[in-house]
């Protein structure tokens, strides 16, 4: 094991590295590239660590359970913060200012959403995912083919948008080609997720989570020392050389243009988190309901904490990017468009910013964190992937309950391995896609498939297996098809001339229609079925509030 | 786990009371959640000029980032809240619960 992942790190880098390097006439960036080295070699030691702590199916999906809710606060937090959603989010506040602070608002709401309606009931009725959940008193193969369908179409779309957003940032961060960064990126995750599950990749989220964190707010310290600490005077900064000038305090053209969209999008950032399979996941490696709900107040600290540090960030580029001309594609008399000219998109302007107040180092730290937390993120999709396979369709669907522990996780390393390559050729094929709608899409489809039937199953007793597949098949069709027939789809990806959906954000139809669906087709459900689910759902309260029963109690 | 284990939990004294505190206190957070958020979107949609509208004369910083930065702290108090609440209350009734059942 040993000398495989140092073999796999050799060569990764030594061997690889120079060659692709040479190709791209960029100059590397050598204090990111040696920050990063150093986290590989840091991460690489604890996946030996926990390689030798992963023998059980619980052990690779659920560290065995013996995760703090302090650790595993940080690790949802590690996994929440992509690099899309903290690039992203500081590139939306550098363009447009206050919208981009509507989006972290939303992102950070579905962390309530998360704890007052399933955090600590989630904990007592699952053992790997939530699917576990969802199947407690229903028929278990619709609702797992259910679940697994709306699951592995969520981490696709979170996969692509990760690698080919990411393959990009690291093509401009350390001038190394395309294709290069999304193998380096595929081929670490499966070495992490392979090797050393759910223990190896909280520890990798863990470290990463720190490392963000930190960097941010020394980014931001940076930023507020440039205005003598008064956020005001930063603001007042941007305000004057940003060209949408007072604009930029309110909530702006997008927002006041079309307010079903922007509530439409505000429902599905809210109760999207509570339907993503990855984070739902990390809910079964704490001990018990109790480290649960700590690990939603130390994530959602963190998370509100580091949309905070964004902000300034955002708003601190603006003040202080265009003082720097070198950072901008500039015309032959010197002149800039401050959105338009910023090497390599809006997205950079973070990294931009760290060059620009902390110098090479500081660019350098950024760098190399944004490169860790792509890889963790890919490694928490890529596990929760092969869960919905291993444990959803094989375990429960194919073999109905008849396969043995070994069966499950060798159909759970293969999944991993798949997955990784499969991440890594649809990085490739979508290099030059638009992908900028996928996130928001998986969101939607959380929010309309898996959170709707989560809740009621456990929460109602009226429901039944038939209305939450119909339902939930229901949320799920309606909330894709309206994606794709929107603008963000049909016309920025198709090219056709007029959407047929007047306005793209599907949360506000899709939503309430699954719960409809899932009440309706529920309660007129005569069959016997019905009947024992109903009957059942004494047994699951019981269970989901006093955890008299649930797995996993103990680390072993 | 077994039914007489359910039977023997559904029979206890405290456990009505726990589960009906439980529930309340959950739709009692999630709906001044939803009251929160909810004003915060409509009030941008629908009055984006109240947010519009710098702080004080002096100020650069809008009604509207300056409420949104209150909105999501009250996101985390919120759950801090009901993490002391469940804590201080329910914790206890439980703890009493499952020492009784096992």
């Amino acid at each position: 094991m040993r000398t495989i992942s140092k073999l796999m790190s050799a060569a990764l880098l030594a061997v690889a590295a120079p060659a692709a390097f040479a190709e791209t006439g960029h100059g590397a960036n050598t204090e990111a590239i040696i920050m990063f080295l150093l986290f590989i070699a840091g991460t690489m030691g604890i996946t030996w660590w926990a390689a030798r702590r992963t023998q059980t199916t619980s052990d690779f999906y659920t560290a065995g359970g013996g995760i703090s809710g302090f650790q595993n606060g940080l690790a949802i937090a590690g996994d929440y913060i992509s690099a899309a959603s903290f690039l992203g989010i500081a590139g939306m506040v550098y363009v447009s200012g206050y919208y981009g602070v509507i989006y972290a608002i939303g992102f950070l709401f579905g962390w309530p959403v998360v704890m007052f309606l399933v955090a600590e009931r989630l904990r007592n009725l699952g053992r790997y995912n939530f699917a576990d959940v969802t199947a407690f008193r229903l028929e278990q193969t619709p609702v797992r083919i259910l679940a697994a369908s709306a699951s592995l179409l969520i981490i696709a779309l979170y996969l692509i948008a990760q690698m080919v957003g990411a393959g990009k940032l690291i093509v401009l961060l350390f001038g190394i080609e395309y294709k290069f960064a999304v193998v380096i990126i595929g081929a670490l995750m499966m070495v992490y997720v392979f090797f050393g599950g759910m223990t190896a990749t909280t520890w990798v989220q863990i470290i990463k989570a720190v490392l963000m964190l930190s960097g941010g707010t020394l980014l931001s310290v940076l930023v507020l020392y440039a205005f003598n600490f008064s956020p005001d005077a930063m603001l007042a900064e941007a305000v004057t050389v940003h060209p949408y000038e007072a604009e930029l305090m309110s909530p702006g053209e997008a927002v006041t243009s079309n307010p079903l969209n922007a509530l439409s999008l505000g429902l599905a950032l809210a109760f999207g988190t509570a339907g993503l399979p990855h984070i739902l996941m990390r809910f079964f490696t704490v001990s018990s309901a109790q480290e649960a709900r700590k690990s939603v107040i130390w994530a959602s600290s963190f998370i509100g904490y580091f949309y905070i540090l964004t902000f300034i960030i955002g708003f601190g580029a603006i003040a202080l990017l265009v003082r720097n001309p070198e950072f901008f594609h500039t015309g032959p008399d010197g002149s800039f468009n401050m959105l338009s000219d910023l090497i390599g998109g809006t997205n950079m302007a973070a990294v931009h910013l760290s060059n620009a107040v902390g110098g090479s180092l500081l660019l350098g730290f950024l760098a190399a964190v944004t490169f860790a937390t792509i890889v963790a993120v890919v490694a928490g999709l890529a596990l929760a992937g092969a869960a919905s396979i291993s444990h959803d369709l094989y375990a429960n669907v194919i073999a109905r309950g008849r396969s043995t522990e070994k069966q499950e996780m060798r159909i759970s390393k293969i999944s991993i391995l798949v997955l990784g390559v499969l991440s890594i050729l649809l990085g490739i094929i979508f290099e030059d896609q638009n992908v900028a709608f996928m996130v928001g899409l998986a969101f939607a489809i959380a929010a309309s498939a898996n959170f709707p039937v989560l809740v009621l199953s456990i929460s109602w007793r009226g429901c039944t297996t038939r209305g939450a597949v119909l339902g939930g098949f229901i949320g799920l069709v309606v909330a894709t098809l309206w994606v794709v027939l929107s603008k963000t789809v049909w016309v920025d990806v198709f090219g056709n001339a007029e959407p047929i959906i007047p306005f793209p954000n599907p949360g506000i139809v899709s939503i309430p229609l699954a719960f409809i669906a899932i009440w309706f087709f529920s309660i007129t459900d005569r069959t016997a079925r019905a009947d024992r689910e109903r009957a059942a759902f004494e047994a699951l309260t019981v269970r989901s509030q006093t955890g008299i029963g649930r797995s996993g109690a103990v680390a072993h | 786990m077994q039914k007489d284990v359910v039977e023997q939990v559904l029979n206890h004294p405290k456990y009505a009371a726990l589960v009906k505190g439980r529930t309340r206190a959950s739709m009692i957070f999630f709906s001044l959640t939803l009251v929160i958020y909810a004003g915060f979107i409509l009030t941008m949609a629908y009055l984006p000029d109240v947010f519009a509208r710098p702080l004080g004369p002096d100020w650069t910083m809008s009604v509207g980032l300056c409420v949104g930065l209150l909105v999501a702290c009250s996101a985390v108090i919120l759950i801090a809240l009901y993490v002391y609440f469940s804590n201080k209350w329910f914790d206890p009734l439980l703890a009493e619960i499952v020492r009784d059942v096992q």
